[in-house]
């Protein structure tokens, strides 16, 4: 072999080397150096948060002393929908995801997470889970997929301090959609700030119109013969539609960027640009800690105002087990999920003890209220053992808390959501960008197209 | 028999040293070709690996269905059927040529006009070269959100600029009338700057006693353009023609950024649709049944192009 010969089969071998050692770093160890199962999981709190990062610390250590066998690694990674399937493919998402309410029955239809109902049966209080909460993690067979945390039912944030100008009381904020649409024209006639802003885009447009037509007494999605249907154009949505086109139109009143996805939103609430918005509480923790919102005694929520539905739309982060795991690490999951998630929700020394380790940061946001995991009963117990923690202030969550009983809480349409968030979202769009939108035969179009794909799909 | 034999014990003889030449150019030569092998190992294996392999799965997805999990089914042309009724792929095609259109009426004669206009600049011209093409070295995501701003219909720079002289206010990205203008403004701005350094580059390169000559000869400064430059710069606006069209029918990063198809997608283009169905729908095999029409019709657009411009060129 030639000098030149010999240095190009070093370079080749050199090459596939690096290539080949590339591809062995982005797959997973499944199993530690002395044959323990590693469970790599989500949920882990970044640097910068560090009475959190720490309780994680705490919390992985005292499960691997009471689960030996088990090495429990915390990422930072937080799911994204974009990257989520071809990760899942190629074998290198965790084995524990953390998502937000939106995605578990997208997930279980797709058949992309596993079921955990057997192991999770086993732990002592799993009939004590409040069924409202379980409900949207489950599928139709009553398999559930997830633990959930922080619970949450949508409201309507608002701020106070431009309540205060506008001349309203913030603590009796609107409980009705007409207070909610004067309240929004008086923000924005005497302050010049956005009184209501609606979310219109990446599918929160329709998202936000969902719960907007359960408190108008709509659904959008029926089941008959076990097939679903989209149900655009029932009264409720259509009046629903009829009140954010006036408050357009006629008020002026939802300020004038109207191509808005949540972040927007609270983004520009942080800033004091706006008046309202259909949110939940746990928006405060993304104002606070997100957007650097300064004013935060501003933050105020109430529970969703109503027009006859009675009913609002649920929320919250679930932790689930991808398809990925196999048997022992999805075991080992689950073992993680009821120490880390489903105990520390219902043992009053675990929550003030989570309390007490984050109120040591003054960034944190202790104590916004959440739906009861449990009963009702074991939520007041949580509430009194971390209330020397609470480092938000809980007058401005009182009319949430007082209400929120009296709504039904709706999970969002059971089949394939996503679709008609999306086109529900350009309906939503021409009602805020069209003066003469028809709302009757914008919603039959799109209800026709995606009865046409839901149909498809249930071939 | 001496003479005889000679020549042959001679040929019996020469033919070794010729065998082994022969040999040794064959063993060198495959030698040669061993080493050219082995350097084009590092590229084969990583185009292979993220290149090729990825189209040929994907291909083979849009005859599928499948979760990326469990295994994938065949469903012969069920994904194309899907597309086809599917409302929104005459909508997102629609778009996208309307994209292509006004790119082609703003964004591709405006660093050709510009350059000719920067080719009479004596002195500076290094400054304006610099401030031609700082807008390519802003990442685009964040060019997209400073134009964002502008666009924005309270506080944004245009409407206000606009309003100091008695204009406006305009709805820009909130109207599904001005979406798409507003995206193509904004394409035009952070790509031009290439652009217009290849014109500039080109421009000199045409001989100057060719414009002496036009002028002596009386000709104006739309003569000169006309007669001499355009066609001196024939090959390079085919080209740049060529590459602006493929790049503008792939539009995705301004749809998605700025206004995320909407408003009533107005802008949704046939990248995003793809985006879409993979990513927020779920359904790869649509998507992968779109992408590979895309590229089908690019292909076919590149050679109906290159055949109609092979004689343009010629000449």
């Amino acid at each position: 072999m030639s000098p030149i010969t010999r240095r190009a089969a070093v370079l080749g071998c050199v090459a596939v080397t690096v290539a080949l050692s590339g591809c062995a770093a982005v797959t997973p160890s499944k199993s530690g150096a002395n044959g323990d199962v590693v469970l790599r999981v989500q949920g882990m709190p970044p640097a910068t948060d560090k009475p959190g990062l720490a309780l994680f610390k705490k919390q992985v250590s005292d499960f691997e002393k009471a689960n030996p066998g088990i090495k429990v690694q915390g990422s930072t990674t937080v799911f994204d929908p974009l990257t989520f399937s071809a990760k899942l493919a190629g074998g290198s998402v965790e084995d524990v995801i953390k998502v937000p309410l939106t995605e578990p029955q997208r997930l279980i239809q797709q058949k992309q997470v596993q079921p955990i109902t057997g192991q999770l049966k086993a732990w002592d209080h799993f009939k004590e889970f409040n069924p409202q909460v379980l409900k949207p993690l489950s599928d139709s067979a009553g398999d559930v997929y997830g633990v959930p945390q922080n619970p949450y039912a949508q409201g309507l944030v608002y701020n106070r301090e431009l309540f205060e100008k506008a001349g309203l009381d913030p603590d009796k904020p609107p409980t009705t959609w007409d207070e909610v649409r004067a309240a929004a024209k008086a923000i924005s006639e005497k302050t010049g700030k956005a009184g209501f802003v609606q979310e219109s885009k990446e599918n929160q447009g329709g998202w936000q119109l969902t719960m907007l037509s359960y408190a108008f007494g709509g659904d959008l999605q029926t089941q008959q013969g076990g097939k679903y249907t989209a149900t655009f154009t029932g009264e409720a949505t259509q009046k629903a539609l009829g009140l954010l086109k006036d408050m357009r139109w006629k008020d002026d009143s939802l300020g004038k960027n109207l191509l808005n996805n949540q972040n927007d939103v609270i983004k520009n609430f942080a800033a004091g640009q706006v008046g309202m918005f259909m949110g939940s509480p746990g928006t405060y923790r993304l104002a606070k800690m997100q957007f650097s919102m300064e004013n935060t005694d501003a933050f105020g929520v109430a529970p969703l105002p109503q027009a006859g539905g009675n009913a609002t739309l649920t929320g919250g982060d679930i932790y689930m087990v991808p398809k990925s795991a196999d048997t022992q690490r999805a075991a080992a999951a689950v073992k993680w999920l009821t120490f880390a998630y489903a105990q520390p929700q219902y043992s009053t020394d675990a929550a003030a003890q989570q309390a007490k380790a984050l109120s040591a940061d003054p960034k944190s946001a202790v104590g916004v209220p959440t739906l009861p995991v449990f009963d009702a009963a074991r939520q007041a117990q949580i509430n009194a053992a971390i209330k020397p923690y609470v480092n938000v202030k809980l007058d401005h969550f009182k009319p949430y808390i007082d209400g929120l009983s009296k709504l039904d809480l709706k999970p969002e349409p059971p089949y394939q959501a996503q679709q008609l968030y999306t086109a529900l979202d350009t309906v939503v769009q021409a009602v805020l960008t069209k003066r003469d939108a028809d709302i009757p035969s914008l919603l039959a179009a799109a209800e026709k197209d995606v009865n046409a794909k839901l149909a498809a799909a249930q071939k | 028999m001496t003479l005889l034999t000679h020549p042959r014990r001679t040929a019996a003889v020469s033919k070794e040293p010729a065998k082994r030449a022969v040999d040794r150019r064959r063993g060198g030569a495959l030698r040669k070709q061993l080493t050219a092998w082995l350097f084009l190992v590092p590229t084969l294996i990583v185009f292979g690996l993220f290149a090729w392999w990825p189209i040929v799965r994907s291909l083979l997805m849009s005859f599928q269905k499948t979760n990326l999990v469990e295994p994938a089914t065949w469903v012969g042309l069920d994904n194309f059927r899907a597309l086809f009724d599917d409302p929104l792929l005459s909508t997102a095609v629609g778009n996208t040529l309307f994209f292509v259109g006004l790119g082609l009426l703003i964004g591709f004669p405006a660093p050709l006009i510009l350059a000719a206009v920067m080719s009479t600049v004596r002195r500076g011209a290094g400054v304006y070269r610099f401030l031609v093409y700082l807008p390519v070295v802003i990442p685009p995501v964040v060019a997209i959100l400073l134009w964002k701003w502008f666009y924005d219909p309270g506080s944004g720079l245009f409407n206000s600029a606009l309003g100091t002289i008695g204009l406006g206010p305009y709805t820009w990205l909130e109207s599904s009338d001005s979406a798409m203008l507003s995206l193509v403004l904004e394409a035009t701005w952070a790509g031009m700057g290439g652009a217009v350094l290849i014109y500039l580059a080109a421009m000199v390169g045409i001989p100057g006693e060719l414009y002496e000559a036009a002028e002596v000869d009386g000709a104006g400064i739309w003569r000169r353009i006309w007669h001499i430059m355009l066609p001196q710069l024939r090959s390079v606006i085919g080209l740049l023609l060529l590459v602006q069209l493929i790049s503008t029918v792939q539009v995705f990063t301004e749809p998605y950024v700025f206004t995320g198809g909407g408003p009533e997608n107005s802008t949704l283009t046939v990248l995003l649709l793809i985006f879409r169905y993979a990513f927020q729908d779920g359904q790869y095999g649509e998507a992968a049944a779109l992408s590979f029409l895309m590229v089908l019709a690019l292909a076919l657009l590149s050679a109906v192009y290159l055949r109609a411009t092979r004689s343009w060129s010629k000449t």
